[in-house]
């Protein structure tokens, strides 16, 4: 049998092994373990998902967030594309090699600009891969850290081998004038010319050398894709494609048939879920911005689902076997994934709005958090909080009937909106109708709105915690039972539109309330009603405040419902100006409230999200006020203003008494 | 083993207290009522030998709002039967609750009787001790543990002091509950809903609510502000000497 037979063999034989081996691979982990999971649906608003593939897979969009990596990652990913059809022509060139050595693949093979435009991307290629591994080996970023560092290094090397042989073996061909569109690869003309004083046997042995290592590596990266981080290069469209498109701050409902099981074993996760388990590249986007990660918590988006992907492998792999492997043994929601990390989540959403392929964080937590609640395992703080929600519809355990205790002596009155129709429906909140420290700020909410002339009215004692925070603690039954109280009340009202103080309020108004009857009402926050009586010339200023302050978005009202610019606007509006923090819109820092992490003990040692936001603020130049616009934020800042000593640098004021001082 | 969980329901000290017009006890009209928390920790412990030893856990509490809850979310923990006592406890005393209750619990032939150790209303003594009276069985109060072998008991129980006892207590006992051996579960309302679909609640008649042997209420009254404080100084014999001359002073001593 003469090479050129023997190499159409080897490489039949090659391909039939690596794809062979790659098909074993993926139809475990992708077929076999995805059908233990739950239903997914989604299988719906096709233009849209398919819209979003090509703006986030194709074009990339999320990954430009850090700009350099991202810039280096979509030339990567546009020359693996364009260079997949060089490697097609390297496997036809294999297999024809018996009949003709040299065969070329029309169009592929044979069209200039083509040639040019891969020539010049495997330059680029190469250019990012080595950018790559410097990020890797030498910057070796936070957001890197619990990544598998050496699968990272592989496949980086993997691709430069791919990208450097190919460079090399057109090189040689133009040297041996074997290339018929040698002229249009200039990258490659250079690439060969070290080797052009070497005699054309020994160039010939090279580029075949160069050849073999090019498929060879091509094939062995083939088999390696359903592994590990990698795997993201062929999930990664399907995961795109059947993202979440419901509004961000609504929850799915629990999973089980009862509605409050939660999860406690892999298979009672959604296969799509499992989907996004295995779509993680490790890029760690999500772990460098996590409040919880960053406050030193055991909590890191992406090791935990990192975790989660080891878990529904090794399972799978158990429960194929149907060995008694230890690994069944091993509860979820415990072992794999502690209690601890579970709670300190405070659901900012960053890391699912960070996260470039779609993949969702917080939901799996919220469903392994329902979980913990069945079992009862909460701390002590939470339980009471908990308790209390439920016996008083607050949680700070006063009785209903002190929810309206901070509108005494204000005069004229506040409506009751149970008894007189409104054009306001004032949803007031717990936290500003209970906590001692915001009565005053309550109370001049009141006093902007009647200065307003607005038409207002509240519910006292029917209204009830919205349970925002209460389902994403996973206390879901709580939820429905504050959620049916709340909206029977509502019911019972004449009113236009709701105005919220709390984000969190407005959120779960907006996104997850059922409204029956006339459908959801329209629901602002009172950013954005200020906002609005502004613009209209119906609230007028009568003083200029002049100073300069920074403002900060609250997770559920810029994250989660992207309301940025009303609260800026009604602050400029004042006569400040608004000194942006480093991280700021829908990069804002999270204060650590969130999700019920207000209700939950605090882990000390470690500097709190809202101690590092503080700091954050104070580095500004000649900001002296730190200006918010949600009650949780007022406590949790003004806090951490006192733990970090700051209180002769820096003022925690709600963005209502800004308005209130130029009235 | 069968387990019985005594509650009482207490005025919620959350809202504001009222005396009534007669002066002599609390305005009860609109008290929102809830388990009494020593109460919570027999009920805890109850279920906590149930879970470790086996047998039944019957929760037993008298007819006033929110009994239902109580029994239902005592459910949801695992208890296995629910009774309600009917009749007009509002102003029942512990004296009058231990008769009705005991009449009750004769009946269920119960080998551990549980109760919390006190309640914030019990003007009369603790329910624990009335209550093994007209039994006629044996009672140990401040109890923070229970283990159960061979028809005896051995219970630790709290004395003043940080003091602890070991004693073994044959059965049937009354136990008053100082605090159960873990801090009272949480359980989620989605579980007393389904607990509400899948258990019933028996209601049984008190035989009768006779207070009597109870000491006479004179006067109820909201504590009245007194004079400050006042801080004495000084050295140990100081403090010492001058508390002596202030006792004299005021004839106590």
């Amino acid at each position: 049998m003469n090479y050129e037979a023997l190499k159409s063999v080897i490489v039949l034989l090659a391909l039939s092994t690596a794809t062979g081996i790659f098909i074993a691979r993926a139809y475990r982990l992708l077929w076999v373990n995805l059908r233990r999971g739950g239903a997914s649906g989604r299988f719906d608003h096709w233009g849209e998902r398919v819209k979003g593939v090509l703006v986030y897979v194709g074009a990339q969009l999320r990954l430009f967030r850090f700009l350099v990596p991202g810039t280096a990652h979509f030339f990567v990913f546009w020359g693996f594309l364009f260079l997949s059809l060089t490697i097609l022509q390297a496997i036809v060139e294999g297999l024809a090699a018996f009949a003709n050595p040299h065969y070329v693949l029309p169009l592929i093979g044979t069209w200039g600009p083509l040639a040019l435009i891969q020539d010049l991307l495997a330059t680029a290629v190469v250019v990012a891969v080595a950018y790559g591994l410097y990020l890797r080996l030498v910057v070796d970023p936070e957001r890197y850290r619990g990544s598998h560092k050496g699968a990272g290094v592989k496949v980086l090397g993997f691709i430069m081998t791919i990208m450097l042989s190919l460079l090399v073996m057109n090189g040689l061909r133009i040297n041996l004038n074997e290339d018929l569109l040698g002229a249009w690869r200039p990258v490659s003309t250079l690439t060969g010319m070290p080797f052009a004083s070497l005699s054309p046997a020994v160039q010939g042995v090279i580029e075949e050398a160069a050849y073999w290592i090019h498929l060879g590596v091509v094939l062995l990266f083939l088999t390696e894709l359903p592994t590990g981080k990698h795997f993201h290069i062929f999930t990664s469209i399907p995961n795109v494609l059947l993202r979440n498109l419901e509004p961000r701050g609504r929850l799915p409902a629990p999973q089980s048939a009862d509605g409050t099981a939660g999860v406690s074993v892999m298979e009672q996760f959604r296969w799509k879920q499992m989907l996004d388990f295995y779509t993680c590249s490790e890029c760690g986007r999500c772990q460098e911005m996590c409040p919880a990660s960053q406050g030193g918590s055991s909590l890191s988006p992406k090791l935990l689902i990192m975790d989660l992907r080891r878990n529904l492998e090794e399972r799978g792999a158990a429960l194929s076997a149907k060995s008694s492997n230890g690994i069944l043994f091993k509860s979820l929601t415990g072992d794999v994934i502690t209690d601890e990390t579970i709670w300190a989540c405070t659901t900012c959403y960053t890391c699912d709005q960070e996260c470039p392929l779609f993949i969702e964080h917080v939901n799996p937590i919220v469903e392994m958090r329902r979980h913990l609640i069945v079992e009862g395992r909460v701390d002590k703080k939470l339980q009471d909080a908990l308790a209390n929600l439920g016996r008083y519809g607050n949680s700070f355990g006063q009785s209903e009937r002190m929810r309206a205790k901070w509108t005494q002596g204000l005069q004229p009155a506040i409506k009751d909106a149970r008894k007189e129709p409104v054009e306001y429906l004032w949803f007031v909140g717990d936290y500003a109708s209970y906590s001692p420290t915001l009565t005053d700020v309550t109370r001049k909410t009141a006093e902007v709105f009647q200065k307003a002339g607005l038409n207002f009215g509240i519910l006292f004692d029917a209204e009830r915690n919205s349970g925002n925070d209460v389902r994403r603690v996973g206390e879901e039954g709580l939820y429905e039972m504050l959620a049916e109280k709340n909206l029977l009340a509502l019911s019972k009202c004449k009113y236009e539109t709701i105005v919220t103080t709390d984000p969190h309020t407005y959120n779960t108004l907006k996104n997850e309330y059922v409204w029956n009857g006339n459908g959801r009402p329209r629901i602002l926050h009172y950013t954005e009603l200020l906002d609005e009586l502004i613009s209209s010339g119906q609230l007028k200023f009568g003083k200029k405040l002049d100073a300069r302050i920074t403002y900060h978005d609250p997770c559920y009202l810029g994250r989660y419902n992207g309301v940025y610019d009303a609260p800026r606007r009604v602050i400029e509006a004042t006569g400040c100006r608004v000194i942006e923090m480093p991280r700021h819109g829908d990069r804002a820092f999270c204060c650590g409230a969130g999700g019920g992490r207000i209700w939950m003990e605090e882990k000390p040692g470690h500097e709190r999200p809202a101690e590092m936001r503080v700091r954050e603020a104070a580095a500004l130049d000649g900001v002296t006020t730190f200006v918010v616009a949600c009650p949780k934020d007022v406590t949790m800042f003004r806090d951490a203003v006192k733990t970090t000593g700051s209180e002769s640098r820096l003022e925690v004021k709600d963005l209502i008494e800004l308005v209130y001082e130029a009235l | 083993m069968n387990i019985v969980v005594l509650i009482k329901l207490v005025p919620d000290l959350v809202e504001e207290l009222t005396i009534d017009s007669g002066g002599a006890g609390l305005d009860l009209t609109f008290a929102r009522w809830i388990i009494n928390e020593f109460d919570d920790h027999a009920l805890e412990q109850g279920i906590l030998l149930k879970e470790r030893h086996g047998g039944t856990v019957t929760v037993v509490a008298p007819d006033l709002e929110g009994a239902d809850d109580v029994l239902f979310t005592a459910a949801a923990k695992d208890a296995d039967r629910l009774i309600k006592v009917k009749g007009d406890f509002t102003m029942a005393n512990n004296h009058a609750l231990a008769r009705a209750f005991s009449a009750i619990i004769k009946d269920l032939q119960a080998d551990l009787i549980l109760t919390g150790v006190q309640a914030h209303n019990d003007l009369d003594g603790s329910a624990g001790p009335l209550l093994a009276e007209c039994l006629q069985l044996p009672y140990v109060g401040y109890v923070s543990g229970v283990a159960v072998n061979d028809g005896k008991s051995t219970i630790r129980k709290e004395y003043p002091g940080g003091l602890l006892a070991e004693m073994e207590v044959a059965l049937p006992t009354v136990l008053g509950i100082q605090a159960a051996e873990q801090p009272p579960r949480y359980v989620a309302v989605s579980k007393v809903r389904q607990a509400m679909k899948t258990s019933s609640i028996e209601e049984l008649d008190a035989s009768d609510l006779n207070p009597d042997g109870a000491a006479e209420i004179g006067r109820m009254f909201q504590p009245e502000a007194a004079a400050h404080a006042e801080m004495i100084e000084g050295s140990p014999e100081e403090v010492s000497a001058k508390l002596v001359g202030l006792f004299k002073e005021l004839g106590v001593l």
